[in-house]
Formats: structure tokens, C-alpha cells, sequence
């Protein structure tokens, strides 16, 4: 019982890691209707970013802050393209694009990473927050939950108490009528891709040393985050934030049984399997109607 | 139908075969090798083709189901199994289909961003897998033996060669079947294929089907070709670049799945050539991946369009009717075709239909009327099955429908027609009749388009104006000949004289078919000139029914449709 807890406990950073990425998944979605399958990969430019600039000797906290710059910047250019050339395009074409673009930019990002090659990533934040009945919670672990919530918080004030945030939802399979009702939508729509963008470096910076940092493995982080969204049907946040973390939990607990611990990730197929299953028991027709 | 897919596929036999000579008698041997491995990467782009050109879905794990087939290839050899590698490989892609039909399971309803983010975390799930158990023989080195007669490169060459071959002329005449079409039409509307009495989940579901069959072969194939593999060879990231590929070349033509084999194979060779990072092959497949969904255009719908310029242009012809006969009508005995019952449909606290009851019967064509907004067209959705729920009953002749879906309401005998144009561009005129109306004859499929003066069959709807595609669909649904036809505004858009024309035409439905008719229509010359019985909807309520001359011209009735009393437009 106490060494599945602390599994479970230690699954927390992932856990919240995964809510994180798909809570942002959720809130770009909403807002300029795009599964974005780039999204962990846009994180992972800013983390190698870090990486690159600590192993040439720069001191931790300005890498850090540069690091978000260039994941903040990745994400504004993945979302230029989105909005300049597939901002009409339907939903189906737009996770197309993504995926294409998670392709080319999992082959540049090895490239400039040196593929396999081992790298030394810092721990931010180290140590142990506080005990919980003989477990130890760590600060990391702490921060990407405290983050996730936060993050899933202004969302849902923004898009149900803000007047910008209520036109966007109301129009964001039409951008074009929003632009007419007066709403910036190419600037808002680079923001939102900026914004999860910074989000996102920041979680896998923390999570990082807990992998193996390299540039796929890091971008891969998606699919868990995927899932997680789905349990949010991509409209709920707070769901989102609970299948993230609870996903994360299953794996922690999930790598103390020696027999399924090398399996532990196919447990997002699961989870997504389980979801898509369930979700889908009425009929539903397309939107082409 | 058939003549077309034979000529289709007669060339590309032949181009296959003069392509194959050329490489084996003048290439040497290390380029057969590479060629090979063209072939095989042609394979797997043909099931991705199939899934992601045909029907329209994002498949992101088409190297795992390559896995399965490989994998099984691998485990048979080991078993020593009987049959050898020719058998082995159908085995595999056998293999690989309950894996298919499993993935698309639970992304049938909603539409292909979730069957993306399936495939994507089964091919993460199979990556880890695969690395865990590891590939049959891997560690100690047991090849995978070639058919003796294909054993050397120049052979095994032409052992790939003949099964991408194979499965190009199969899918080439699975194209033109009607099973082709209807991934098709449901890649271009869902309610439109369903109305045909397309099984949306069968036709989803036999796609990815084939698509895991074929693409497990190509797994198989690729066992043979190296003897022995590693989990590597199947991961995640080739899937990824294999799909960003596929929307780049246009997989779901033969040239486009050629095209991109070579692009796959000789790009990392020429980089290594140069001395340049072979990865870089995959930024440039996402870059043409992006250009492509960004003009909605492939490399193979390029290279189509500009054969199509050199080439005199075709002037659509009108379909030719000589020597051919309209199909048989069908006798449908009872009297009432259609009856509806106190029919009533809400969208939340708006009433759309009040107790809306009419009776269509056999024979006859009637129509049904009401300003805009009066709840024509949510009738036909109602009665039609594309509504969730409703109250009251709909009957045809004699039996009630409520509990049958819309493709099975279709099957039984109702069929609509649409407002707006939802044929499917890439169908022709002749295989959307083939669609729409199962097992008619060429010559009856001629006779039928030549009736309402659509163009002929081989003619691609691209080409067809909005007017005729109208036409068209009118065209389809009666082929058909169910028990009952809803015509939705088939005259809308059309001249005066093309709408007089169309109502000579619906008026001999019941005859020439043996369909009964119920007509929405604002053309009031054309329901005063066919319809024998006429109800009129305001406000989702009957005002008024009976025959036209009656109807017409009760107050109610009029206004209704002008919105003032009858006095004051008197005075």
C-alpha cells in the first residue's frame, strides 16, 4: 500500500505536467479551433533552448527566462502559419497541418540536439515540498499541479467572463465573421499560441529531468496530453486537469507492478480508447451538413 | 464501370511491368535493391492512401500496423511454419485487420481528428510494445527466407513488384466500385451517404480494414526483403513522416504512391551521397505536406491537371441514350406509401412541427408547401431519420419506422433529396448513379441521366454545373426506385423552362418508376401542374390540405404565403 502511494505520488509531476499540456491543448482548440498535435514539441524547443545555453556555461535563471522566449517564439511561428495560410481551412485540415509541422519540427530539433546524443538537463526545482502520510511530495511535482490549475482558471474566467473570450467562442469555427464583429483575431490567435506556448516550456522544463531529455521522447509528451484533453471531451478544463493528473498517477502506480511497468505507455491509448468509447454513445452526424 | 477499370487498370500493368524491365535489365544490382524497397514503401502508402485520401481521415499508425504484419511473418518463420513467405505475409496482413477494425472502432462517429489522436497513442503504445518483446529471431539473427523462385535481389524485385501490382489493379477497381464511392461520399458529407443507404460505420470501418490488410503486407514484404528487423524499423516517427508523405504525393493515386517511395527511399541515399544529415528528408516532407493541405492539391492531382491541359479538352456530353431502356419499375403493392401522424419535432422551447399529419399515396405525386421557415425541410429530416428525436409516427406502407436509423429508413424505401449540392466532387456522373442506386445496368444508369438531361457517365461532377447537379440528385434517388421520394426544392436555381421540363418529368415518377412522390417546392406553378394533393405548413402547423385547386386558394392559404389578408391586397 505505501509503495503504491508513493508511486502514485511520484507520477504527480507527470500528472500535472500532462494536465498542463492538455488543458493548453483544450484552451487552443476552443479558441482557434486546432488539435495541436505541436504542442509539446513547441515546449521542447524552448526546454533544448535552456539545455543549450546551461551546457555553454550560462548561469540557470536568465537561460530559463530565454528559454520561455523561445518556446513562446516557436509557438507564435507555428501559430503564424496556422493563421496565415489555414485560418478558414476545416478542423480536420488544421490538425493535418500540425501533425506535418510535428514531423519537420521533431527532424530539425534532432538535428540541432544531436539526435540521441545524452544531455545534462538542470533540476529547477529540487527537494521535497512536504510529507504526506510518510511520502514526500516534491516542489516540482507541486508547481506543475499549481500551474496547471492556474493556467485552467484564467482560461475558464477568460473565455466565460470576458467579452473578447465570449465573441471567440461563439466564433471561432468563423473567423472571418469574427474579424467583422471587430475583434482582432489574427493578433488574438497569435497570443493564444504565444501564451500556451510559454506555458508549456515552462512544464516540460520541469518534467525534463525526469526523462530522458531528448528532442522526440520530450515532443511525444502530446499524446498523453492528448488524452487528457479528451477526457475533457476538448471542452471541459477542469476535466482536462483531472484526466491529466489522474493519468499521471496510473503511470506512477503503474511502474511499481514489475509485470505492466514496461508497458506503461500504452496506458494513454487506453485511457483514449476508453473515452472515445464512451463519449460516442449516441449518434452524432458530421458538421458538414 | 467495369470497362473503365479495366482500361485503368490494364495500363497501369503495363506501365508496371515496362517500369520493373527497365530497372532489372539496366539498373545494377544495389539500385534493384533500393527499388525493392520503393515498392514496398509504394505499399504502405497505398493503405495509407486509401484511409487518408479516400476517406478523408488523419492515420498516424500505419508503420505499427506494418509491425503486426511483419511481426507475424517473423513468428511464422520461427514456428517453421508450412506454406512459406507468400503465405506468411497474407497471414500478416490478415493479422493486422482486427487491429484496423479495433482503432476505427471508436472513432466512427465523430470525425477524423479523434482517429488521430487514436492512431497517434497506438503507435507510442505499439513502439514500447514491440522494443519490449522484440522482434521474432531478432536476437539470434534467423533470416527470414525468400520464396526460392524470388530469391536473389533482381528477384525478390520482381516478387514485390507483381504484389504492388496486385494490390494497385484491386484497389483501382475497388475505386470504381460502389464501396469506393461511398468512402468518397462520406468524406464529402455524412448525411448525404447515409441517405443513400450508406452504412457510415461499414464504410469507415471496411476502410481502415483494408487499410490495416495492405499495409500489413507491406510489413510482411519488408520482412522478406531484409530478413531480419528490428523495432525500429516501425516506430512512431515513421508513421509520422509515412502520413506527412501520403497528404504530400496524393498516396490514394498508384503515381503518387510510387512517387512517394522514391521520395522516401532516394532522398536520405542522395543526402548520404552529398555527405548531408539524412533527416533532413522529413523537414522537407512536412513543408510539402503543409503546401499541399494549403493549396488542397497533391502532387499527383498536379501532375493530373496539367496531363489533362495537354490533352484536347472533352466537351461534356449529354448522356446518349441510344439503344438503352429505363429500369424496370418497381411494384411497391400497398396503398398508402407514406403516412406520417401527428407528427412534432422541438428544438429546445421552439416548436419546429405541431401534429403534422399527411398521407402520400401510391401512384401519386403530392406536395407539401409553406412559406420559409414553416418546417418543410425539418419534416423530411424528421421522416428521413436525420433528426434525433420526434414525436408521433411515420409509416411506410404499413410499417413504422421509428427505431430504424437514416441509411436503414433509405434501405426500406424512403429517400430525400438535399437543398444544397452534396454529391461528392471526385465521384463521376456515372458512379454516383451507381452509388445512389445499387446494381442498375450501364445502359439503364444511361437511360436514366438521359432522362432528366444530365451528361454522361463518364463525365466527373467537377465539371457539372449546380443546376444539373440538382438534376443529378433527383437522377439518383429515383433510379433507385424506393417506395417514396422526398424532393427537396428540386426546382430551385432552374429557369422557368428547365422547372417545366422538371415537372413534366416528376409527374411520370410514379409511372416510369413505380415511386410515389411528396414534393417540397416554392415553385407554384410547378405544384399546381403535378401535385394531386397538396398540405400547407405555417409556423410547423397544416393550415390546410386537399387537392391544389382548393388549397390555393383558401385565405389561410394565402396568407400565409403574401402575409396580409386577402381583403386588403383587394383593395
Amino acid at each position: 500500500m505505501d509503495a503504491l502511494l508513493t508511486s502514485a505520488v511520484a507520477g504527480l509531476t507527470a500528472g500535472g505536467t500532462y494536465a498542463l499540456l492538455g488543458v493548453c491543448a483544450v484552451f487552443t482548440y476552443r479558441l482557434v479551433s486546432v488539435v495541436n498535435f505541436t504542442g509539446a514539441a513547441i515546449g521542447t524547443a524552448g526546454t533544448f533552448a535552456l539545455i543549450a545555453l546551461t551546457e555553454a556555461g550560462y548561469p540557470t535563471w536568465p537561460s530559463v527566462f530565454a528559454g520561455i522566449l523561445v518556446g513562446t517564439f516557436v509557438g507564435v511561428a507555428i501559430g503564424y502559419v496556422m493563421t496565415r495560410w489555414f485560418a478558414e481551412s476545416s478542423a480536420s485540415t488544421k490538425a493535418a497541418v500540425t501533425v506535418a509541422l510535428l514531423v519537420g519540427l521533431i527532424a530539425v530539433g534532432l538535428r540541432l540536439t544531436g539526435g540521441q546524443h545524452p544531455h545534462v538537463m538542470p533540476e529547477l526545482f529540487p527537494g521535497s515540498a512536504f510529507r504526506l502520510a510518510g511520502v514526500e511530495v516534491t516542489i516540482a511535482s507541486m508547481l506543475t499541479i499549481g500551474l496547471a490549475v492556474l493556467f485552467t482558471v484564467l482560461s475558464d474566467l477568460f473565455l466565460n467572463r470576458t467579452r473578447v473570450g465570449l465573441h471567440l467562442r461563439a466564433l471561432s469555427d468563423r473567423p472571418m465573421a469574427a474579424e467583422l464583429l471587430g475583434v482582432k483575431v489574427q493578433l488574438l490567435s497569435l497570443l493564444v499560441w504565444g501564451l500556451t506556448g510559454a506555458f508549456t516550456t515552462f512544464a516540460l522544463m520541469i518534467i525534463a529531468p525526469q526523462r530522458s531529455p531528448n528532442f522526440m521522447t520530450l515532443s511525444l509528451l502530446v499524446v498523453p496530453a492528448l488524452a487528457a484533453a479528451l477526457v475533457g471531451l476538448f471542452r471541459s478544463f477542469w476535466l482536462t486537469l483531472a484526466g491529466g493528473i489522474l493519468l499521471g498517477v496510473i503511470e506512477g502506480m503503474a511502474s511499481t507492478v514489475d509485470s505492466i511497468s514496461q508497458y506503461r505507455s500504452a496506458i494513454p491509448f487506453l485511457v483514449v480508447l476508453a473515452v472515445l468509447l464512451w463519449s460516442q454513445r449516441e449518434a452524432r452526424w458530421d458538421e458538414a451538413r | 464501370m467495369k470497362r473503365a477499370s479495366l482500361r485503368a487498370s490494364l495500363a497501369l500493368a503495363a506501365a508496371l511491368a515496362a517500369g520493373g524491365a527497365a530497372v532489372v535489365g539496366l539498373l545494377p544490382s544495389y539500385w534493384v535493391f533500393l527499388a525493392t524497397s520503393v515498392l514496398i514503401t509504394g505499399v504502405a502508402l497505398q493503405s495509407l492512401g486509401l484511409v487518408a485520401g479516400r476517406t478523408g481521415m488523419i492515420a498516424l499508425c500505419q508503420m505499427s500496423f506494418a509491425g503486426v504484419g511483419a511481426w507475424t511473418v517473423g513468428y511464422l518463420n520461427l514456428a517453421e511454419a508450412p506454406g512459406g513467405l507468400t503465405v506468411w505475409i497474407l497471414l500478416g496482413g490478415l493479422a493486422a485487420v482486427p487491429f484496423g477494425v479495433a482503432i476505427g472502432l471508436p472513432a466512427l462517429r465523430l470525425r477524423g481528428i479523434n482517429l488521430a489522436i487514436v492512431t497517434l497513442s497506438f503507435a507510442t503504445a505499439f513502439d514500447t510494445i514491440l522494443a519490449t518483446i522484440t522482434y521474432p529471431g531478432q536476437a539470434a539473427f534467423i533470416q527470414v527466407p525468400r520464396p526460392a523462385l524470388f530469391d536473389s535481389d533482381g528477384g525478390y524485385f520482381i516478387f514485390v513488384l507483381i504484389v504492388y501490382a496486385v494490390i494497385a489493379v484491386a484497389l483501382e477497381f475497388l475505386a470504381r466500385s460502389r464501396l469506393g464511392a461511398s468512402w468518397l461520399a462520406v468524406r464529402h458529407s455524412e448525411r448525404a451517404a447515409a441517405a443513400h443507404g450508406v452504412s457510415i460505420a461499414a464504410s469507415k470501418l471496411s476502410a481502415f480494414a483494408i487499410s490495416a490488410f495492405i499495409a500489413g503486407i507491406s510489413g510482411g514484404l519488408l520482412a522478406g526483403y531484409l530478413g531480419t528487423l528490428v523495432a525500429e524499423n516501425f516506430s512512431m516517427m515513421a508513421s509520422l513522416s509515412l502520413y506527412a508523405v501520403a497528404v504530400m504525393t496524393g498516396a490514394h493515386f498508384a503515381e503518387g504512391a510510387i512517387i512517394g517511395g522514391i521520395l522516401v527511399v532516394m532522398f536520405p541515399e542522395i543526402l548520404r551521397r552529398f555527405d548531408l544529415p539524412q533527416d533532413i528528408g522529413n523537414v522537407l516532407f512536412a513543408i510539402g505536406a503543409t503546401q499541399a493541405l494549403s493549396t488542397g492539391e497533391t502532387m499527383s492531382e498536379t501532375f493530373r491537371r496539367l496531363c489533362r491541359k495537354l490533352r484536347p479538352a472533352r466537351r461534356a456530353k449529354a448522356a446518349d441514350a441510344a439503344g438503352s431502356s429505363l429500369p424496370q419499375p418497381a411494384a411497391h403493392a400497398a396503398p398508402v406509401a407514406l403516412e406520417i401522424d401527428n407528427l412534432s419535432v422541438r428544438y429546445g422551447s421552439v416548436v419546429a412541427l405541431d401534429h403534422v399529419s399527411l398521407k402520400v399515396t401510391a401512384g401519386t405525386v403530392a406536395g407539401l408547401i409553406g412559406p420559409n421557415g414553416a418546417g418543410k425541410s425539418t419534416f423530411i429530416d424528421a421522416v428521413t431519420g436525420f433528426l434525433n428525436a420526434y414525436d408521433g409516427g411515420v409509416k411506410l406502407a404499413g410499417a413504422a419506422l421509428e427505431g430504424h436509423s437514416a441509411h436503414q429508413r433509405a434501405r426500406a424505401g424512403v429517400r430525400r433529396t438535399w437543398q444544397t449540392n452534396r454529391i461528392a466532387p471526385e465521384l463521376t456522373v456515372g458512379g454516383y448513379l451507381n452509388l445512389a442506386a445499387k446494381g442498375l445496368t450501364e445502359s439503364e444508369i444511361r437511360a436514366v441521366l438521359h432522362w432528366l438531361d444530365c451528361p454522361d457517365p463518364e463525365t466527373p461532377v467537377t465539371t457539372v454545373d449546380a443546376g444539373t447537379r440538382r438534376l443529378l440528385d433527383v437522377a439518383g434517388v429515383v433510379a433507385a426506385r424506393p417506395a417514396v421520394v422526398l424532393l427537396d426544392e428540386p426546382a430551385a436555381g432552374q429557369s422557368h423552362e428547365e422547372s417545366v421540363r422538371l415537372g413534366q418529368r416528376i409527374a411520370q415518377i410514379p409511372k416510369l418508376f413505380g415511386s410515389a412522390v411528396l414534393l417540397v417546392e416554392h415553385d407554384m406553378d410547378l405544384v399546381r401542374s403535378v401535385c394531386s394533393e397538396i398540405t400547407v405548413l405555417d409556423f410547423g402547423k397544416v393550415i390546410a390540405s386537399g387537392p391544389p385547386t382548393k388549397v390555393l386558394g383558401e385565405p389561410a392559404v394565402k396568407k400565409a404565403y403574401l402575409g396580409i389578408e386577402e381583403e386588403s391586397v383587394a383593395a
